[in-house]
Order: C-alpha cells, then structure tokens, then sequence
C-alpha cells in the first residue's frame, strides 16, 4: 500500500518527528490515542494521515487531554493490543499519574517522546525536564541522538516492551525542534523488514477475553502492593538484557549497532564528558578536533537511562581521570539527575577514582556551541591538572551572569 | 488463613485471574466496631442486607406471617464484615429510636 515499500532500505531527508511518525505506520499498532503538542505534534498529524490514506489498520482515537490519551492507551494495551502515542513536556506532565498506572499494570504501552521544556517561564523548546521528571514512573526511557536513532530505538521498542520478562511501557527521546523539526538524512528500513522484526503482538490476559475472565486495576494494599512493585523492578532490571539482545539482533537485521550507552573515542580518555540525545553530536565534534591536538578526550552517551546500566558505565569509566556529566534538566537544590546516577555509578562500579564534575546546560532550548564544549573540556583539563573540582561543580553554562 | 505468595509467584501488573476471588479477601480483619443481631427486635425489611458493602449480611429463607416463603436476616458474617456501621446507620427499627435492631459494640479482636 505504501509508496515506501521497495524491498530495500532507502535514503530519505526526513524530520525526527517524521522518522518516528515512519516508525509508528511500519509498525502498525492497533491503537493509537494521542493529543498534539508541540514539538511532538508533526508524528500525530503524519499518523493521522496514514490512517485517513488507509496506509495503517490502526484504530486512531483523537482525545481531548493526554490524560485521556494515557487512559486509553493502557485500556486498549489490556484489552490486549499494541499500542503507542506521542507527546511532549506539559503533554506528558498532563499523563503523570497514568504514566505510573501504565508501569505498575505492565502494560507496554510505546511513547514517542519529544523532549520539551516544562513550562514555568512557558517555552517550547527543548530540554530533558519532562522526560526527567518522569524517571521515576517506571518507564523505561532511550533516548536517541539523531532522527535515525529515534527511528532505529522505536522500531526496537516493542520486541523490548513486550518481552515476557519485561512487560513494561517504554519511551523513545528525541530532542525537541533540535531533532524533531532538522531535517537529516537517515536509512528508512524496509516496511516488511520492520515488520518481521518487529514480530506479533502476544496479548497478556486480555479484557476483551470472555471466555477467561480477569480482573485488571484491582485495590492493592499493604499485604501485596510491595510484591507488585518488586516484580515491576524486575522487569526493569530483566529490560538491561533484553534491551541488549534486541540491539544485537537489530545489528544483526539492520546492520546498526546499538548498546545500553555509546563509548565515544573512551579507551584512553582522561577527560570523559557524558552527556544525552543531540549534543553528542556537537561534542563528538570537539573530541575529533582535540584529539589532533593531542588531548585525550572522549565521550560517554547514554541510551539506556532507565533501567541505568550502573555496572557496566562505572567499567567503562574505569580508566577515566576526570568524567564530566552535562545534566539538560535541572533538580532544584540537588545535582541534576545524570550527574547523580554517574556518581554512583563510578563510586560502586569503577575500578579507578576519577574526579567528577555536574554541568546544568541548554535549559529551554538554550544553546551550546562547539565553543562552549571546549571550554567544557579545557576547564575539566584545568581541574585535572589541579586535582580537584573545586567551585567548577554544580556550574550553570552559558548563563549571563554566571562565569563559565 | 491464606498463605500469602511472593512477587514470583504472582502474575504482572497486579491481574487477577480468578473471578470472584474478592470473596477470600478478609476485610473483617479492618474491624474495630463489630454490628451485633438482636433478633427478636428484628423486622426483617432487609435494608441492612442492602447496604451492606461488603455482603455480609447473611440471609435465611423462613416463612412469614401470610405464610409465604422469603428472606430473613440470620446472622453477620464477620469474616467479610468490616465494621463500617452502615446497616446499623440504616436500620428503621434503630431510626426509631424505641428498640435496638442491630447493635454496634467494640470489637475486642
Ligand atoms: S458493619 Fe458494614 S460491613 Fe459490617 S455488616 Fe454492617 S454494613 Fe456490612
Ligand atoms: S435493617 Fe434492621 S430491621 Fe431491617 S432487617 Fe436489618 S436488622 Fe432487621
């Protein structure tokens, strides 16, 4: 039916946002409710189309809230479909308590998340306050550098959702406008590739079964809610290996390689910046440029936030002498969250004791150039040499009115 | 007394796979105040049986005065009794004020 079906994999300029959207028709979920919002709202309206063109046998349902969308979403995922939506920033805010009611049921519901800042001043630009925010719900998040990254993690996502050892709901991240409106070439995999890598849904003590009547949602209290939520944390700790082994056999069908984190030029770096989603981009950039000069440089990218892979990033940072963690969120009167997670990671988990040093940068869409980055690096070079942080922690970049 | 199961052993996200399993449930054990059955006050209307929240009131069938067959209160079942006052709230003989339909005493549990 698609004009994009040719038996092979094609080269297209495509939006992060249109790539997701791409995603969403060559998987062809039974149900999608969904609200616009900015930056998020190119996928719905894509989807949409796809659904009007009859290219999708999906059942679109166009609420009035993502409170509902949530809702909806985690009836249709018990009645036993495949179901996904897209939001951003407040339109996730809106989801909060179904965002949890999705987890604790273990309803693998698949969300196509536009990193936006929340509102307080308004803005609708990117940073990772929304999905930060929600680190906590349960979900499990990947986050994606480029627009084919956020296609390559959602064409991932359900085999990973569904797994009878996870079972849980699982966001895809992608920067807001930076990658949901840059228009970048990527690899637009085959539709019947993607779907028989994607395989059939396996419904889970579906509602609409009559003949096996179940109840879902039920009141839990003190005797057994603590054996629900230690089961929900191990589909969560299950998620770092089936993340993996779907990675590999992505690798495998596709011919990318993905891990729970990208190691960047790290096997000798004393100075490790770790950082999320697109300014790994820009930062790349430096590393190549420093590392002609001589400066032992590298980068540490996160994918797999939640479950975090504790262990295997302290290993990998084993050899570091200083490692500097760029939070794009910030927890106010607390280090951002990635920072703390490397910490703890380092602390537990590496052989080595690298120094540790938390930036907060790019707030509401706040920039930071290649410029920036550099003087990131030669700052950490400075504490380096120094042999400790000092007052560089906890700083606020690219501020007017801070020195940085 | 149930045996209660680990996390292993219980299926995702909370789904409960028996129907009617609330019946196993024992919400008498939420109890302080317990409602007591004085029968021989008793009219038999059956509005305690009917707001009851937790069905535990239980009903025999008896013969009444026109000789016909129907319902009549027997006793509480205080393995689902939760002590939550309502039929004795509801009760008309009680509403009235002259006799005690249903009393509601501590309960020494
Ligand atoms: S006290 Fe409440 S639960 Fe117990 S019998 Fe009366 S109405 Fe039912
Ligand atoms: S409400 Fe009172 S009078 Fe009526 S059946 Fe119950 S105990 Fe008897």
């Amino acid at each position: 039916m698609s004009n994009l079906t040719t038996g092979k994999p094609k080269i297209v300029p495509i939006t992060g946002a249109g790539a997701c959207a791409q995603a969403m028709r060559q998987i062809n979920p039974d149900v999608v409710a969904a609200f616009p919002i900015t930056p998020s709202t190119q996928i719905v309206e894509d989807f949409s189309t796809f659904v009007a063109n009859g290219q999708v046998d999906t059942e679109f349902v166009t609420v009035e809230s993502e409170h509902s969308a949530m809702s909806a979403c985690i009836g249709a995922s018990a009645a036993g479909g495949r179901v996904m939506t897209a939001t951003s920033s407040a339109g996730m805010a809106y989801m909060w308590e179904l965002l949890y009611v999705a987890a604790s049921m273990r309803q693998p519901v698949l969300m196509s998340l536009v990193n936006r800042a929340l509102t307080g001043p308004i803005n609708i630009h990117c940073d990772h306050s929304d999905s930060m925010g929600a680190r906590d719900a349960g979900w499990i998040q990947l986050y994606s550098e480029t627009n084919q990254e956020a296609y390559d993690n959602l064409v991932m996502a359900a085999r990973i959702a569904e797994h009878p050892d996870v079972r849980l709901p699982l966001m895809v991240c992608q920067d807001g406008f930076i990658i949901s409106h840059s228009i970048q070439t990527m690899q637009l995999e085959d539709d019947k590739a993607v779907k028989a890598f994607v395989g059939p849904h396996l419904p889970y003590h579906s509602i609409l079964d009559t003949a096996k009547p179940v109840t879902w949602g039920a009141l839990d209290l003190q005797d057994y809610y603590i054996e629900h939520k230690r089961g929900q944390e191990q589909g969560m700790r299950n998620a770092l290996r089936v993340i993996q082994e779907v990675s590999d056999d992505f690798a495998k069908t596709f011919g990318r390689q993905y891990n729970l984190f990208e190691d960047y030029r790290l096997e000798d770096a004393e100075i490790v910046l770790v950082a999320i989603n697109s300014v790994a981009g820009e930062i790349k950039e430096v590393i190549d440029e420093l590392r002609t000069k001589g400066e032992k440089v590298g980068l540490l990218k996160i994918r797999s936030f939640r479950p975090f892979p504790y262990e295997q990033i302290g290993q990998a940072l084993s050899n570091a002498k200083i490692v500097t963690v760029l939070d794009r969120s910030a927890s106010f009167g607390a280090h951002g969250p990635l920072f703390t997670e490397i910490s703890t990671a380092v602390y537990n988990y590496a052989s080595g004791r690298p120094l540790l040093m938390g930036h907060t940068f790019g707030l509401g869409g706040r920039e930071l150039t290649l410029r920036h980055i550099e003087h990131v690096i030669s700052e950490s070079r400075i504490c380096l040499d120094k042999g400790e942080v000092g007052n560089r922690q906890g700083m606020w970049l690219n501020v007017r009115g801070d020195k940085s | 007394m149930t045996t209660l199961k680990t996390w292993q052993e219980l299926p995702h996200g909370g789904v409960i796979l028996e129907a009617g399993s609330a019946a196993k449930y024992e919400t008498g054990s939420w109890r302080t105040w317990k409602p007591i059955t004085h029968r021989e006050n008793c009219i038999h209307c059956l509005a305690c049986w009917e707001y009851c929240p937790e069905d535990a009131i239980v009903l025999e069938d008896g013969i009444d005065h026109a000789g016909a067959t129907r319902k009549f209160v027997k006793e509480v079942n205080y393995f689902h009794c939760k002590g939550c006052g309502l039929c004795v709230r509801e009760c008309p003989v009680n509403k009235e004020g002259k006799a005690v339909a249903l009393g509601f005493v501590r309960d020494e549990v």
